[in-house]
Parts: C-alpha cells; structure tokens; sequence
C-alpha cells in the first residue's frame, strides 16, 4: 500500500532535552534491535535509563556554567 | 552491507512506508556516510553505515556517557528522522538502534511487520506537538521565614498549617489548570502521551512543570490545535503554556510490548 506523496510540512526544531526525552526515556520510542546480537535489549535498555540520570545532570550543570 | 565485515554493522534510524530512494540521497548520516534503504515489502528501513569500534557495546556503553558525543549522534539522528519524515509515513528508532548487517535488519521488518504496519497507520498524516504547562514559581510569603524564631511555637504553627493550606490550595488550582488543558487538547488530538515533567536546570523554564504532554495531530487539525493552545495559553494567570510543533512523530512509533 503506497499513499500519496504526502504534504510537505514544515516540522519545526526540538531542543536537545525533548530529544533525549524521546529517543533515550523508557518505552517512547520504536525499542529497536540495539545491539541485540550483542548484548540483549533489556541490558542496553536499562543501561540507556540510568545513563539519563547522569547526562542530565551534567547537561543541568553545563547549563549553570554558562548561565553563570 | 553483508556480515562479512566484522568491524562494521547498520545504525537503524527509521522505518517508513513507501519511502522514494531520492529522499535519502542528498542527506549526510552519522560518521559522513550516505543513507542506504533496507526494504521489506512495502517497509524501508533507513539505515547507515558505522564502525563498530564507535557503536558497538563496549562504545556505546562509553560513548553515551560522553555529552559532547551523546548530542551530535541525536543531533544526527533528528536530521535523518526529520528528512523522510517529510517524505513518507516514518516510525523514528531508539537512538544507537545497531544490526549487524542488513540480513538482520530485513529480520527485523520481516518479524515487526505487522506492528510497524500498525504504528504507521497510526502517524500517517499526522505530527507530535509538544504542550508543556509550568506554573509560576509561587510569590514569596507576606512573612518573612526568619522571623519564625520570634513567635511563640502555637503562632508558629498556626502559621505553618496556614502557609500549608495555602500551598495546598495553589496545587490544586494549578493541576486543575493543567488537566483543563489537556482535556481539551485531547480532543483534537488522535493520541496523546504524558512524559515526565523536566528538570528546570535542563529546560530552563521557571516555576514547577505540571505537565509534559505530546499530542499526534493530524494534518488537517494542525491550525486548529494551534488556535486551541494559543487560546488556552490566555486567560490563566497560574501557569504558562509553552507549544512546540510541528515534529516528528516521536513519541508515537513505539511497538506495543507483547
């Protein structure tokens, strides 16, 4: 089944915290093959979650120094 | 790409349905390499090249506590979603969503066939707005905290169970504000999730987040939504309203758990 060209919108940009939200938090996204063959999803997946704690804290701080 | 390599394997950016060749011709993919197309009937995957000694475990396990690193690989990964989402119905992946080579990536469409089917039903012809809802940071008390110490303990506490009320009473009318809204946008909206309210330091806003939400607009709603949100954004002094949109449909291509 192939739709029409669909209309062209003009999508508008996301900051790199909704991105995280969207590409890293839990469940939001397409759980992809993520290295799969390697390791398992539900490894990599956990380690995802916990790795956004740490980011954000160092995005949190980034964003103090330079406000400062 | 075949298995034979074994320092390299296919970064899966997105899954779209009837997606021409010539709408990943002209964009640059993660580590300067040229999108390909995996196609499965009537699935494409989009994917790119990129060695293992950067995606695999072990560095990704490194690499994604790296920010700098972490920002341009979403960085890229955005720009790819964002170039065939204006082409085709798109599901967007996880980032570092790694196969080994396009073998497994076809396994992939061939096993998710029906529940990619079904996501892109969901998002075709529609976008992700996002509508987050702060409150205000709360007005400073008429007392001043450090005269606490000049009241006998009955006022003191007086006070507290008053100053509690109050707060309580702001809750309220502020998460009923929120839930106002949301209803509301629910309404145009063919689906909707909440996400976790963010972190002021990361967002920068100010006051306490009452609501993180993405709505799946569709295209022909898209103005209507805006006038909805531009209409509730007014006329309510405890929160503000903050929109984003038109995106990618972000938080609405994920595969129902089995």
């Amino acid at each position: 089944m192939t739709s029409a060209a669909p209309a062209k919108r003009d999508l508008a940009p996301v900051a790199l915290v909704d991105l995280l939200d969207r590409l890293l938090g839990t469940g939001v996204v397409v759980a992809g093959d993520v290295v799969v063959s390697l390791a398992g999803v539900d490894l990599v997946e956990i380690r995802l979650q916990l790795l956004v704690t740490s980011i954000r804290a160092e995005m949190a701080e980034r964003r103090r120094a330079a406000t400062r | 790409m075949t298995a034979d390599d074994q320092s390299r394997a296919r970064y899966l950016y997105a899954v779209c349905r009837g997606l021409e060749r010539s709408a990943i011709e002209d964009v640059t993919a993660l580590d300067g390499q040229p999108l390909d197309a995996v196609c499965h009937q009537d699935l494409v995957a989009v994917v790119s090249t990129v060695p293992l000694e950067e995606f695999g475990e072990e560095a990704l396990r490194r690499n994604l506590e790296d920010l700098a690193w972490l920002e341009e690989t979403v960085r890229v990964h955005d720009e790819v979603i964002r170039a065939v989402s204006n082409r085709a119905p798109t599901a967007p992946m996880r980032l570092a969503t790694i196969c080994f080579d396009d073998a497994a990536v076809r396994a992939r469409l061939r096993e998710w066939y029906v529940d990619l089917t079904h996501v892109l039903d969901r998002i075709e012809g529609c976008a992700e707005w996002s509508v987050k809802v702060v409150a205000e940071a709360a007005e400073p008390g008429p007392e001043d905290p450090t005269s606490a110490e000049v009241l006998n303990g009955a006022d003191y506490l007086r006070r507290k169970k008053v100053e509690a009320e109050r707060r309580a009473a702001r809750d309220s009318s502020v998460a009923e504000a929120a839930s106002r809204i949301h209803d509301a946008l629910v309404l145009l909206a063919k689906a909707s999730r909440i996400l976790p309210a963010q972190d002021p330091r990361l967002s920068g806003h100010r006051g306490t987040m009452v609501l993180n939400a993405a709505y799946l607009v569709p295209d022909e709603e898209q103005e209507a939504f805006a006038a909805l949100v531009a209409r509730l954004c007014t006329g309510d002094d405890r929160v503000v309203v903050d929109s984003r949109g038109p995106w990618p449909p972000y938080s609405f291509a994920m595969l129902e758990p089995r």
